[in-house]
């Protein structure tokens, strides 16, 4: 009986733990190839939202209002050091 | 005069056996430890409740109508049981218990409507025990909901980390060993069914450990429990340690790769794949998992927002209630006044701390054949413990190096230990099921 019991825990740690791996390879590969699928097959539809987003800022800011900007920072890059 | 004494006789003071007066203390310290030093106090709060609810003598809130009619110790009511189960010779109310205990299955029943018509009822906790935990209800919602609450997103991105939370299970399995290594050398009495529910406790996941407990070894249920969450709101406090002595000040500023993002699309599949892989490889653990990928693709889909809210917030909250007075109802005297939960306690912690320590070896494993470096530190993060240990994770990298930001990174192993446990719980429940112990 005594004997016995050691063993089942023996027989629980070696197979739950290879389970464990086993099982958690498995998801890794899938998990990696779905990934692969997806972002190949289905290209995200989001992609246009951040180029639609992106110009905006870029048109906002007024060359004189940069020139001035950049002076200033000289200005006070200069004054401390 | 008769009157005074049948009101005396009735009274707390008058019934409280000494047993019962230290599972009180007891539970008005599950309340102290859940207010004032804000243990899991979600969990605690009920459970220390539930824990003097259960004690209070005279009252039977957690007993069966059986129990109670044994317990109320009336002369004519114990031999009226008596008789029914043809006994001949007993002396006291435990010679009862012990032949009930040893009845089949229809003479449970006989005796059942025996009781119910001398007007004994099931105490209400021993409803919301039966109706929460022994149905295995209470901790698959909770999973559910915290399948609802999960992002997958930094797992998806470097899905390698799960094996961080595959390495991290190893804490369940040496308890094991543990467990039935103490009835080998018989210092405890633990089967290897009470094994595998206490090593379980090393998953760092509450619900997981309520539900193998629930079917493996509901008499230990209450102490494994209360150490599962004790220890969860002390991993600030066990890690830390471990981690420090396992992993050099260079790898601890090792600075991770900023993760990609992973698109919506992907997020939906994950559930679905883990599903599917459940189904064809390991059914033992599909009612957790099938829970936690409902819950999570709940939560992704995006079209199923009013049920996913619910499932992260009122439904959660409300069997949470329900959950911890129904653990609350097992820390009754005689079940948790007893060596074994000393024990359970002792290897608990050993449990949180072997898993925590092959996760950090496992992150320094991995390093040695990949380029892409890991931080061992978020290797911690494997035990679940969600998001603690992944906090924990980030606060030592901060220590480490002031601009080192490991939270998302930490996240991905965290989520992994999450499914590395509801799978080693699978795992054991159908093998040790098998084993016919």
């Amino acid at each position: 009986m005594q004997e016995e019991i050691l063993q089942q825990g023996v027989d629980l740690m070696l197979f739950g733990m290879g389970t464990v791996f086993v099982f958690l390879t498995v998801l890794v590969i899938a998990t990696t190839i779905m990934s692969g699928v997806v972002s190949r097959l289905f290209p995200d539809a989001v992609k246009p939202l951040p180029a639609a987003a992106a110009p905006p800022p870029k048109a906002g800011v007024d060359p004189k209002l940069q020139a001035i900007i950049k002076a200033a920072i000289e200005k006070h890059r200069s004054r401390h050091k | 005069m008769d009157n005074l004494i049948g009101l005396w006789q009735d009274s707390g003071l008058y019934l409280m056996a000494p047993g019962q007066l230290v599972m009180i203390v007891v539970g008005l310290l599950l309340l102290y430890l859940a207010i004032n030093k804000n243990f899991e106090p979600l969990l605690l709060v009920p459970i220390g409740f539930g824990g003097i609810l259960a004690n209070i003598p005279g009252a039977d809130l957690a007993l069966s109508a059986t129990e109670a009619a044994i317990s109320s110790a009336n002369p004519e009511v114990l031999s009226a049981l008596a008789q029914a189960m043809g006994l001949e010779v007993w002396e006291t109310a435990k010679d009862i218990k012990y032949a009930f205990e040893h009845l089949n299955a229809a003479e449970h029943g006989v005796i059942a409507n025996l009781v119910a018509d001398m007007g004994f009822n099931n105490g209400m906790l021993y409803n919301f025990y039966s109706v929460a935990i022994a149905s295995g209800v209470a901790p698959l919602v909770i999973f559910m909901g915290v399948g609802a609450m999960t992002d997958f997103g930094p797992l998806l991105a470097n899905p390698k980390t799960l094996f961080l939370g595959a390495a991290a299970q190893f804490g369940i399995f040496a308890t094991v060993l543990g467990a039935v290594g103490m009835s080998y050398l018989g210092w405890m009495d633990f089967s290897v069914a009470d094994a595998a529910a206490i090593g379980i406790i090393g998953g760092a996941d509450g619900p997981t450990a309520i539900y193998v407990s629930s079917l493996l070894a509901p008499e230990l249920l209450g102490a494994i429990a209360v150490a599962a969450y004790s220890y969860m709101a002390l991993v600030p406090l066990i890690q830390p340690p471990i981690m420090r002595a396992l992993t050099t000040a260079e790898e601890r500023k090792i600075v991770m790769t900023q993760l990609r993002t992973v698109s919506r699309r992907e997020k939906i599949t994950f559930p679905v794949v883990v599903l599917i892989l459940v189904a064809l490889f390991l059914p033992s653990a599909a009612p957790l998992l099938g829970m936690f990928c409902f819950g999570n693709l709940m939560k992704e889909c995006g079209v199923v927002d009013r049920l996913s809210d619910t499932a992260q917030h009122a439904l959660i909250n409300i069997t949470t209630i329900f959950l911890g007075l129904s653990v609350g109802s097992k820390l009754a005297a005689d079940k948790f006044l007893d060596p074994k939960t000393m024990g359970i306690l002792a290897l608990g912690i050993v449990a949180f701390g072997i898993g925590t320590a092959m996760g950090v070896l496992m992150a320094k494993l991995m390093n040695k054949f990949s380029k892409q470096q890991l931080n061992p530190l978020i290797g911690s993060a494997g035990v679940s413990a969600v998001p603690m240990a992944a906090r924990v994770s980030n606060k030592l990298g901060l220590e480490a190096n002031p601009h080192n930001f490991l939270l998302m990174h930490a996240m991905g192993p965290n989520v992994a230990g999450v499914i590395g446990s509801a799978v080693a719980a699978g795992v054991m429940i159908s093998m040790v099921q098998g084993m016919g112990g």
